[in-house]
């Protein structure tokens, strides 16, 4: 209260109501432009480039101790991950087999069709920075971003298949809505009878929905659900969720299936970011409008 | 800092303070400026640790910043909660604004009422501080749920909880420089 031993008999500035008034008003402004326009990222990422250095300090004990971890149990860990890749190993030398069979055939058979070669897809592999806090989205942020080509709408994989989708990209970190997120869908198809749908993140939580079928849609349990490729953003076959439970409706006629996701983001600190052409898929969908295309 | 703190325990009557019949919490000695940005900052790098997940978890960042809003309010105003709020929203990645006005709004109730807080001890001033959190809360809530089309629950209150009951212990810890300080020089007079 008492500065230099004078009393401050008036108050200096704009008042207190005007104050809360002024920054009240900003901040709701920026809520509502933020909610509905995209016109405030350069603000968020610069402020977030400033973050940056702060978060990875914060983090550098818990990346420590994690590192630690794994020297102490290195020995261990190379045991069981021998032993699983020795599994592997033998399961895929006999798919390996039946793959190249296939893939003869199906090469005789895209040239018969005259169907254009597929490419492989170029990617980057991604570590999880933290997970933000935010109550309305699950989000993941990576330590990668627009300086490794990383750009809004990839895919981000695992070995289970779709984890999520970048949504959101700074210089050095990424941020990526799950498929669990309300916000995503995804368009798929049924791995068992090429069925086409769309799957909806969102309402049970750690669950997908695939809506809007008709009452009478094959689909059942243990149906494996894989990206169809229609949109152009996820390249088709990937791995996406399996179908847990089907609701038919007899009254509205429509039938809703639950699905879990295949990947699991909460067990794995690696993914891969699929470099796909963003803007070709964009210029896909706006060609298209009205077609399922990705996430909205 | 010293000279000043002088000056006023001499003004104060140095050796009697302890056969003052008032609380002396009134009579608070000025922290130094070093030590509130230094408490603030610490308390943000930790708020970016991934622990505020759990819903009901304090806040702690919004807590010491409507303490030192409290104690020290021309150095710590709504200003600056505002921009601590605004770096909590890009670091959580919620929309702009959503921290910013929780901090500004308790920022701008912890001074309205500051005149009449400071006259109470730091449990009574707790329970002054749970309307104030819940008010800021609740106005940010609701904002998020409609913009998000989609109501959370409630666990949000358990914090705003959380955090009146931490005041207390908030007091004891962010006063004990300054009291070690008044401490000293009443042993020197």
């Amino acid at each position: 209260m008492q500065e230099n031993g004078s009393l401050k008999l008036f108050k200096q500035g704009p008042t207190l109501e005007v104050r809360l008034f002024a920054l009240a008003f900003l901040a709701l402004a920026l809520l509502i432009v933020d909610a509905r326009w995209s016109t405030l990222e350069p603000v968020r990422q610069g402020v977030s480039v400033l973050l940056y250095p702060f978060q990875r300090i914060m983090l550098a004990p818990r990346d420590g101790v994690e590192r630690i971890k794994g020297w102490i149990d290195a020995a261990n860990e190379m045991r069981i991950e021998k032993e699983s890749l020795q599994r592997q190993r033998i399961e895929l030398a006999q798919m390996a087999t039946h793959a190249a069979q296939l893939a003869a055939e199906n090469e005789q058979l895209r040239r018969l069709l005259n169907v254009p070669e597929t490419v492989t897809q170029p990617s980057v592999a991604v570590e999880v920075l933290f997970e933000p806090t935010s109550a309305f989205n699950h989000h993941l942020v990576f330590n990668k971003g627009s300086a490794s080509g990383i750009r809004p709408g990839m895919p981000v994989i695992d070995e289970g298949g779709v984890v999520g989708q970048i949504v959101r990209v700074t210089p050095f970190t990424a941020e990526a809505a799950l498929i669990t997120d309300d916000k995503l869908s995804i368009p798929v198809q049924i791995l068992r009878n090429g069925l086409r749908l769309i799957a909806f993140g969102g309402g049970v939580d750690g669950k997908m929905e695939v809506r809007y079928l008709t009452a009478g849609a094959d689909i059942q349990p243990e149906d494996e659900l894989v990206t169809s490729g229609i949109g152009g953003l996820f390249p088709a076959g990937l791995s996406v969720a399996r179908v847990d439970s089907v609701h038919r409706d007899s009254a509205t006629g429509f039938a809703m299936a639950v699905a879990s996701p295949l990947a699991h983001p909460e067990r794995h600190r690696h993914f891969l970011v699929l470099q796909v052409d963003v803007d070709v898929a964009r210029r896909h969908e706006e060609a298209h409008a009205g077609e399922p295309g990705g996430a909205n | 800092m010293a000279r000043r703190v002088r000056v006023e325990v001499a003004r104060k009557g140095a050796g009697l303070s302890s056969l003052e019949p008032i609380d002396t919490t009134p009579f608070r000695r000025v922290a130094s400026p070093a030590f509130i940005w230094l408490t603030i900052v610490l308390v943000w790098l930790f708020s970016l640790l991934p622990w505020r997940v759990w819903q009901p978890a304090p806040d702690l960042l919004l807590l010491i910043l409507a303490y030192w809003c409290l104690n020290e309010p021309g150095r710590v105003g709504m200003l600056s909660a505002f921009a601590f709020g605004l770096l909590m929203d890009v670091h959580d990645g919620s929309l702009l604004g959503v921290h910013a006005l929780t901090y500004t709004l308790a920022a701008y109730g912890t001074l309205a009422l500051s005149r009449r807080m400071q006259r109470f001890n730091s449990v009574v001033q707790c329970l002054h501080m749970l309307p104030i959190f819940v008010i800021a809360k609740s106005a940010s809530r609701l904002i998020e749920a409609w913009l998000a089309g989609e109501w959370l629950g409630w666990g949000w209150l358990w914090s705003a909880l959380l955090m009146a009951m931490l005041w207390p212990l908030a007091d004891v810890l962010l006063q004990m420089p300054q009291r070690q300080l008044e401490e000293g020089d009443g042993g020197s007079v």
